[in-house]
Formats: structure tokens, C-alpha cells, sequence
């Protein structure tokens, strides 16, 4: 066992550390609470609903009913929710990215009259609930005569998307160092060339961190959805769960197959790309 | 094309976009939501009446739920700003210990803050189960059979019940922040201080502790800010209910105005958990950048 060779110990000490066992079992303790939901719901996801009923909660399913997925996935209209959902995600993420570089780019890289102030106003933004605005929103939106369209959702999902990004671009523009972008001004090259040539390129890593981080946010909004979305024709995976949870309650094998298909897709995203989350999490609280 | 635009009209061009969208979609409506509590509107019709402070007047004075969603919210709060950063701080400071397995266990931890919110209220309302749910089960098991609850259905319970599905999704976002301000813990000091025989708790205590001051004030005012605009969780696990007892100000706010048809309330509402928003948020910006600008 490589990984428990040198573990247990203190820096610089050869000796195993008793505290760091009982640590360590504490922590293996709670871990196996907190994975309990996951485990649970696939094993019922994977029961017949008399199975659920006659057997205990933690037995594993005995024999497999793949059906509740096909039957989830048909009552759940999952899809319609998918594609709705992939469309307004593949097209809102990268967009959104790009207006917020092309924004902190400015503010950055620019001497603006009333810069500051404009930086300010979206330093603000990130803090903002848009809870609290979702009548407004509504309003608005219903104004413009998008209630039930992709585009109706995805420029409020632009807007509350920009702060958080542009002040994290931001703070990565200010730290690129002037010799870069000046050699390039004295050539000749625009502003637009430079923040395509060179910016872009060099901020891959922090753009993959904001897009993984957005991709989850995007996929799993709710409320907004709930008051622009409101025909079931353009619901999104979300709000088809939320559908599904009042409708089939009582469905439970079904009800937790969806529930699995509605999770699955962030998790893949997240397991795989699990460091660009932290990056992307940590570069901008951390900063001070 | 060969005419070239000054510095300034580039920018603004680049800002444009973002710019746009940003006014239009998020800074728009939070002034409508201004303007609206003032109003008395029903959303739909073209009638709006201008009825000064009458909102907020009947807001304070005569909406009960309000009052209920206030002491929710503030409950809900506090209790947010204690628990998940706490847990998030003691499994930081367990992980970052040389123990095997670090990084899977980060990331078991972390799954549920990447699940959407209203799929964890769906998981936990069927955990919940009255009948044949994993909390119930398991008290059977144990022979506790007398502290079996309708965890969601009893108003005594139900915003406990809550708060724990909350504490399972919430811990991993501060135990993911707190581990990377562990990373700015000198080793050298840490070190030095066990070489001049410190022992662990002072270690942790003049060393570590001071170093992680300002991760500690990040996590606690996100974890206020979040706490403030919960919605999902709540519209997902109980509506609202039993008897408004799990009721918030975020979601009695889109209820009174999507769902009773009084937007001029539910803006006052609105404009209610803004102003306590930005009392919170403003004290912290000027904080974070008086530190900046003394470094």
C-alpha cells in the first residue's frame, strides 16, 4: 500500500501519528454520511415500486428495473428539458465569456473616462440576489415578447452572469504585465487585436475555470427559468424535475431515476474537470 | 478599414456588450423593483396606481407571512453563517493533514454543491419520506422508532429538516475555499514554530489562525449573502409550508407578486431584502479594499 507508506506522519517525523488515524477515521466516517443520498437514490432509482415499499431503505436492488429510467424519461419529457437545456447552455456559456473578457479587457487594459466608476458598478453586481428581481424580470422580459424563448432566457442568464466573470478577468488582465500589450500598441496593433492575440491565448486557463464553473451554474438555474419559462414545451431540466417531483411523487423507482438523469450530466462535468473548479472558485475570493 | 479609432472609443466598443445586457437585464429591474413597491399593480393590465409608502405599510403592519419570513430568514441565516462554515473549517483542516486519500475525499465533499439545488431538494424531500424515506428507515433500524417525524410536515421541524439538506450541499463550497487559504499557511512558520516547541493547538492558534483571517471573512459573508437569497431549496423541499413556516423573504417576495398577483408588494419585499443585501455587502467591499490598498 504506496499511498499509506509515508502517510500518518508529521513533517520530518518517522513515526505514525495516532491523532492523524483517528482523523482519519473520522473523516471516512463522514464521508460515508455524506455519499448515504447518492447511494440511496440510485439503489431506489433501480427498485420496483413494491420493492421500495416491502424492502429495506439501504438493501441493495435485487433485480435491476432498468424500465424506471426508459419510464422516467418519457413521463419527465426529458427529451424536450435536454435539448432545451443543452441549447441554452452551449449558446449562453461561451457568449457570456467572451462579452465578460471583452468587458474586463476594456476596464483593464483602457485608460476609460468613468472606468472606475463602471468597475465599481460591476463589482456591485456580484454580490446582487437576482431573487429578489425575478417579477421585474418577468416584466421585462414579457415586454419584450420573449416569455417562453431561448433568447427571452438567455439575456437575463448574459446579464447576471457578467459581474462574477468580469472581475475575475480582471483581476487576471491587471496582473499581465504592461511590456506584453505595449510592444503591440507601438506596432500598430488595436486594442482588438492585442485582447485576441495575446489576452485570449494567455487567460485559456482562467476561461476554463469560468466556463466550467458557468456550465454548472447554467445547467442548474431554477428560479429564473421558473418565471420566464413557463410553457412545459420550453422547460429546462430543472424545472421538467420539479414537474415530475409533483406529479409522480408517490412513483418512487421513477422519481429517482429522474432525479438521476437531472444530476448526472454536472457530475460527469464535475469529475472530470474537478480542478478547474477550485481554480475558478479560489481566484476570485482568494485574491487578497 | 483604415481609420482608426483613439484608445477610448476601442474600449468602449469592447465594453459595449456586456455593458448593454448587464444595464438592461440586471440593473434595470432592480430599479423597477424600486419603483414598483410604490406602486399598486397586478402585472398585467396597463393600470398602475401610484400609492406612495402603502406597500411597505401593509408589508409591516398587516402581512403576518412577512413577519414569519423575516424570523426565517434571520434564522436561516445564522444558522447558515455558523454551521457549514464550521464543518467546512474542521474538514480543512482535517484534510490538509498528511493523511491518504486527500483528494478523493475533497471532492466527495464537494459533489453536492455542483448538483443543482432543486435536484437536492427533491433528493432530501425523499429522504424525508414519512413512509418508506432513508431517515425514517434508519431510525427503525436503530429501534428509535419514537423519534420518527413528518420531518417536512411538522411546522415545529420542517425548517430544521431544511436547513440540514442546505448544510450538505453548502459545507463543500467552504471547505474548497478555507483548503485554498490553508495553501497560504507558511510551512516554514509552521515549522519553525514546532522547532521552538509549540505544541498543536498553539501552532494552529498563532500561526495558522492569523493566516486564514481573510478566507474566514470571504466564506462568511458568501455564506451570508447566499443564506439571504435562498429560494430553491425552499420553493423545491416544502413551498413554503407547513402553515408558511418554512416561509422566505426571497420566495414570499416572487409569491406575493407571481402567484397572488401583487407585484407592488412582493417589490416592496424585494426592496426589503436588497436593502439588507447591501448593508451587509458595502461594509465588506470597503473592508476588502482598505486591505488591498494597505498591502
Amino acid at each position: 500500500m504506496n499511498a499509506f507508506a509515508s502517510a500518518f506522519r508529521q513533517p520530518g517525523l518517522d513515526r505514525i501519528d495516532p491523532i492523524l488515524v483517528i482523523l482519519w477515521a473520522a473523516l471516512i466516517a463522514i464521508a460515508a454520511v455524506w455519499i448515504a443520498p447518492f447511494v440511496f437514490i440510485v439503489f431506489t432509482s433501480l427498485k420496483a415500486n413494491s420493492t421500495v415499499m416491502g424492502s429495506s431503505a439501504f438493501s441493495p436492488p435485487t433485480s435491476l428495473e432498468w424500465a424506471n429510467y426508459s419510464g422516467a424519461w418519457a413521463r419527465g419529457r426529458f427529451s424536450t428539458t435536454v435539448l432545451n437545456s443543452a441549447v441554452i447552455t452551449t449558446v449562453k456559456v461561451p457568449l457570456g465569456l467572451l462579452i465578460s473578457a471583452m468587458a474586463a479587457y476594456a476596464l483593464s487594459r483602457i485608460r476609460l473616462p468613468g472606468g472606475r466608476a463602471l468597475f465599481l458598478l460591476v463589482l456591485f453586481g456580484t454580490m446582487l440576489p437576482f431573487q429578489v428581481m425575478l417579477a421585474p424580470l418577468f416584466t421585462l422580459v414579457n415586454g419584450f415578447g420573449l416569455i417562453n424563448t431561448k433568447l427571452g432566457i438567455i439575456l437575463p442568464y448574459l446579464a447576471f452572469g457578467v459581474p462574477y466573470q468580469v472581475f475575475i478577468l480582471h483581476g487576471f488582465f491587471s496582473e499581465v504585465p504592461k511590456e506584453l500589450s505595449e510592444a503591440a500598441l507601438v506596432d500598430g496593433a488595436s486594442h482588438f487585436t492585442i485582447f485576441r492575440r495575446i489576452f485570449l491565448p494567455i487567460s485559456l486557463p482562467v476561461l476554463a475555470a469560468l466556463l466550467i464553473l458557468d456550465f454548472v451554474a447554467t445547467w442548474n438555474e431554477f428560479a429564473m427559468a421558473l418565471v420566464i419559462l413557463q410553457d412545459n414545451g420550453a422547460w429546462t431540466l430543472p424545472l421538467g424535475l420539479m414537474s415530475f417531483q409533483s406529479q409522480f411523487q408517490s412513483d418512487y423507482g421513477q422519481l429517482n431515476a429522474a432525479i438521476v438523469m437531472t444530476v448526472l450530466p454536472a457530475t460527469i462535468v464535475y469529475l472530470i474537470f474537478q480542478r478547474y473548479f477550485v481554480s475558478g472558485l479560489t481566484s476570485g475570493a482568494i485574491k487578497e | 478599414m483604415n481609420i482608426r479609432l483613439s484608445a477610448p472609443a476601442q474600449g468602449f466598443l469592447l465594453l459595449a456588450p456586456a455593458f448593454l445586457v448587464y444595464s438592461v437585464f440586471a440593473v434595470y429591474p432592480m430599479l423597477d423593483v424600486a419603483g414598483l413597491s410604490f406602486m399598486k399593480w397586478n402585472g398585467l393590465t396597463a393600470d398602475k396606481q401610484f400609492v406612495g409608502f402603502g406597500n411597505y405599510l401593509y408589508v409591516f403592519t398587516q402581512d403576518t407571512v412577512f413577519w414569519q419570513a423575516v424570523r426565517n430568514t434571520i434564522l436561516w441565516t445564522l444558522m447558515s453563517v455558523i454551521f457549514p462554515p464550521a464543518i467546512g473549517f474542521a474538514l480543512a483542516l482535517a484534510l490538509n493533514q498528511n493523511i491518504p486519500g486527500r483528494s478523493p475525499l475533497r471532492a466527495l465533499f464537494y459533489l453536492p454543491v455542483v448538483i443543482a439545488p432543486i435536484a437536492v431538494a427533491t433528493i432530501w424531500r425523499w429522504m424525508y419520506d414519512p413512509f418508506f424515506g432513508l431517515f425514517n428507515a434508519t431510525l427503525t433500524a436503530l429501534g428509535l422508532e419514537r423519534l420518527i417525524q413528518d420531518w417536512l410536515g411538522d411546522r415545529n421541524v420542517a425548517l430544521y429538516a431544511m436547513f440540514v439538506a442546505s448544510v450538505w450541499q453548502t459545507v463543500g463550497f467552504s471547505l474548497v475555499l478555507f483548503l485554498a487559504g490553508l495553501q497560504n499557511v507558511s510551512q516554514t512558520l509552521v515549522e519553525a514554530s514546532r522547532i521552538d516547541g509549540a505544541g498543536r493547538f498553539q501552532t494552529f492558534r498563532y500561526v495558522t489562525l492569523p493566516a486564514l483571517r481573510p478566507s474566514i471573512a470571504i466564506v462568511l459573508v458568501l455564506s451570508v449573502i447566499n443564506s439571504l437569497k435562498a429560494f430553491d431549496i425552499v420553493y423545491g423541499m416544502t413551498g413554503g409550508g407547513p402553515a408558511q413556516s418554512t416561509q422566505m423573504l426571497a420566495l414570499w417576495a416572487f409569491t406575493q407578486a407571481m402567484q397572488l398577483g401583487d407585484f407592488g408588494r412582493g417589490a416592496a419585499i424585494s426592496v426589503v431584502l436588497l436593502l439588507i443585501t447591501i448593508a451587509i455587502v458595502i461594509p465588506y467591499l470597503r473592508w476588502t479594499r482598505s486591505h488591498e490598498g494597505a498591502r
